[in-house]
């Protein structure tokens, strides 16, 4: 039992935290490519922008100065979802629960937010722009870290952990629709090189050579993305922990209408634990990740009414 | 060997003579500060220096700062801290200590009394219109049934020592004093700053009150409630205290709730969890009595919870500090406080008051009028160092336009004499210099009364300065008051 207010803040905590990590690879993954001069190396350019949702004529713009663009990306206030504004929003959310999260963890995001805030964060940026996101990533993970060594894994944690593992999977869920979608025109990542570059903006790289070994293969990265049940950043994989944490969570109240979000959590992790590349192909790439990312906002809908945004009248005792 | 600390001049601010902290008038270091002086003398500047900076980070780290906006954007800063702790000997403090209690008990008394049958006004000790008059008097609270007649649970009061040694009280804090996060947070520090001499001075623990808060607020409700759930009350995050509001909730692991996590229902106070709607029995609330209920006090409150007081008033929540209590630590009310003290229990105030002239007495308005090069002059409903005039430090024009203000409504001002606060050595610029201070103490009283002994002591950094407000370049630094037995070598 929590406040729903903290509840939420917690929630969205996990939701930016994790959404900075991603930006912050996908942009050290483009400062990569960028240094290439090849085709290969400006579609992975390209399927960054995209990723973090530019319009076509945007992503041309960008890649004519794709240092201006990380940096923006990366320090730029006024872009509603660069990595500052999400790390001052999960650092402002965790002000307003200050009392609920152990100083360990809130130590870690406050540092990491006076870092990206202050007036030295541009030169320091500039000076070596691949090693400074580097860094938020690994200040990225101690605080996530510490949130797993200090804080109880009662339900705020769990708030915490729900918010990361939603917006993961809808995150990768962008991705493989930006590279195997409608829009890109079915699987066209051909060259190596732009397949390497897709892995690692899914830290997938590793995990997957594990598995599959060198030979890149669109299909293979198709199924480790989706249903791999043991890389952490798969869909499945995410799935599997948004149900559990959500049954961890319960509630004792019914929602008015429509069904509980641990049931809509199930349905989703049924459909990505039970399915395999045929069916992705059969449906089509958009279609069936459309289907995710809608039930994926269904379950952020149901966690709202069910636990934060509930009317009061319901709940009043009799 | 006192390299450090000997070499600096007991009465330095080119003023009269004034009581400093550590050392005696010939410049010998009090024993109180014998430890502290004998490790500190061991320190280099330079490794000074880096102890304040380990200090300062560890603050910036846990987030006690506040917001500076400026042109460009905002930046956070430290609430000022300085590295060496203020000492306090165990019988003066003990002395502080009954003082304190003394008067936080007169003072629940008469608030009692004027929420209840105001012997005290129909005696004529305190003049009526003072009391009714002030808008800090709260008529809805007539009559109401007060658990223990503690109507102020939680009191900071503002003491000074003057020339001679001899502590003072200033104000009485009874609204919603803050800063005693800032004396826990202080006390974690100066452990690790000093922690030698920490151990050598044989100083009293303060760490116990957050318990100490927590025992208090249920001992409110714990004619009714077996278990009460408390929850603290922050106007939200934007508020200046807010840190300490999270930090008091986090220590006693109570919910930290804001006006919109609440709703009344029945008069009944509950809470909006993830599981439904919990119910609330004491609030502790860091929100001024203005925007607690918009429907009981000002109606633009978005802050406040609908329906709050007339739940209080069915007696199913406690509301600590009470609603009404400004008007006890009201300037003008102070000047009868020692009245007050030799009204209800019959004894002379332990702790004096600073001689004080309430301008509504016309013969007071004249000398105060004549003297205001001399005088501090106060808005009787002004706080954290607002609307004041400090006489020598003020220009002829300041003091004229004063004197305006003060001719057209005297009753709003009261004057006290320019006081010599005690100076305490800070470290400033990598310099150890004098800087005047104060002392605010905290007592906690419900069931029974507690003063923690230790307290915020404030320091005014800028050189000469007698205004010690954070809001007014104020900053501040530990107190050690020491245990009882032979006075440490």
């Amino acid at each position: 039992m929590m406040l729903a207010r903290v509840a939420d803040s917690l929630y969205w905590i996990g939701r930016y935290i994790e959404r900075a990590e991603h930006f912050c690879r996908l942009s050290e993954v483009m400062l990569s490519s960028v240094v290439d001069q090849t085709d290969s190396a400006r579609q992975a350019a390209h399927i960054v922008l995209s990723a973090m949702g530019e319009d076509e004529v945007d992503a041309e713009a960008a890649l004519r100065h794709p240092m201006t663009s990380v940096r923006n990306i990366t320090l730029d206030r006024e872009e509603p979802g660069s990595i500052v504004n999400s790390l001052s929003h999960a650092r402002e959310n965790a002000r307003q629960v200050r009392d609920q999260i152990t100083t360990e963890t809130w130590e870690r995001l406050n540092m990491l937010y006076l870092r990206i805030t202050s007036p030295q964060a541009d030169m320091a940026f500039s000076h070596n722009p691949s090693g400074y996101l580097q860094e938020i990533i690994s200040d990225l993970h101690l605080f996530k870290g510490a949130a797993d060594a200090t804080m109880s894994h009662g339900e705020g944690w769990r708030f915490l952990q729900l918010g990361v593992y939603l917006e993961r999977a809808q995150l990768m869920a962008r991705l493989l629709d930006v590279c195997f979608g409608d829009a890109a025109g079915g699987y066209h990542l051909d060259e190596h090189f732009a397949q390497l570059s897709v892995l690692r903006m899914a830290c997938a790289l590793e995990p997957y050579l594990r598995v599959y070994g060198a030979e890149i293969e669109q299909k293979h990265m198709i199924n480790f993305i989706l249903f791999d049940p043991e890389y952490p950043r798969s869909i499945r994989f995410s799935a599997a922990r948004i149900q559990e944490l959500l049954t961890g969570i319960g509630s004792q109240i019914e929602p008015l209408d429509g069904p509980r979000p641990e049931r809509l959590a199930g349905r989703l992790r049924a459909r990505v634990e039970f399915a395999d590349f045929e069916e992705f192909s059969r449906a089509g790439a958009s279609a069936y990740l459309a289907i995710v990312v809608a039930e994926c906002a269904r379950i952020h809908e149901a966690v709202y009414e069910t636990f934060v945004a509930y009317p009061l009248e319901e709940r009043l005792p009799a | 060997m006192d390299r450090a600390l000997a070499a600096t001049p007991a009465v330095p601010l080119g003023q009269d003579a004034m009581y400093d902290e550590m050392f005696e008038a010939g410049g010998e270091v009090r024993p109180a500060y014998a430890p502290l002086n004998a490790h500190v003398a061991k320190l280099s500047p330079a490794e000074l220096g880096d102890r304040q900076k380990t200090l300062e980070r560890s603050f910036l780290l846990q987030g006690i700062t506040f917001t500076v906006y400026g042109a460009e954007s905002s930046t956070e800063r430290i609430i000022p801290t300085d590295l060496f702790p203020r000492i306090i000997d165990a019988p003066t403090w003990t002395r502080i200590e009954l003082g304190l209690k003394q008067r936080l008990l007169a003072l629940n008394m008469f608030l009692a009394d004027l929420y209840g049958a105001q012997k005290i006004l129909m005696d004529g000790v305190v003049p009526r219109d003072l009391v009714l008059g002030a808008p800090s008097y709260r008529r809805e609270m007539v009559g109401l049934y007060v658990p223990n007649s503690a109507y102020a649970n939680v009191c900071g009061s503002d003491l000074i020592r003057n020339e001679t040694g001899e502590f003072m009280v200033l104000e009485d804090n009874l609204r919603v004093p803050s800063g005693v996060s800032y004396m826990l947070a202080n006390r974690d520090a100066s452990k690790r700053t000093f922690p030698e001499a920490f151990g050598a001075a044989r100083v009293r623990p303060i760490e116990n009150y957050p318990d100490l808060l927590l025992s208090t607020l249920k001992s409110m409700a714990g004619e009714w409630r077996s278990n009460p759930q408390v929850v603290v009350m922050t106007p939200g995050v934007y508020n200046s205290a807010y840190y300490e509001h999270a930090y008091l909730a986090r220590l006693m692991g109570t919910p930290l709730v804001e006006g919109r996590d609440l709703v009344v229902h029945d008069n009944m106070v509950y809470m909006r969890t993830t599981q439904g709607l919990r119910r609330v029995d004491v609030i502790y609330r860091r929100v001024d009595d203005d925007f607690i209920d918009p429907l009981t006090f000002r109606r633009d409150s978005a802050l406040g919870v609908a329906g709050l007081f007339n739940a209080y008033r069915a007696g199913s929540v406690v509301i600590a500090n009470a609603p009404g209590t400004g008007v006890a630590d009201d300037k003008a009310v102070y000047a009868y406080v020692p009245d007050i003290i030799q009204y209800y229990l019959d004894q002379d105030p332990i702790l004096p008051n600073v001689e004080t002239f309430l301008c509504r007495d016309p013969s007071s308005l004249q000398h105060v009028l004549a003297n205001l090069d001399k005088l501090v002059v106060k808005a009787v409903g002004a706080s954290g160092g607002y609307g004041m005039l400090i006489g020598p430090h003020a220009s002829q024009a300041q003091r004229d336009e004063f004197a305006d203000k003060l001719k057209a409504d005297p009753a709003n001002y009261i004057a006290q004499p320019t006081l010599k606060l005690s100076t305490a050595p800070c470290l400033i610029d990598g310099a150890i210099e004098p800087r005047h201070v104060d002392l605010r103490p905290f007592i906690l009283s419900g069931a029974k009364t507690v003063v923690t002994p230790g307290a915020l002591t404030r320091v005014a950094l800028t050189r000469g300065s007698l205004v010690v407000n954070s809001s007014q370049g104020g900053g501040s630094k530990d107190t050690w008051v020491l245990a009882e037995g032979d006075t440490p070598a």
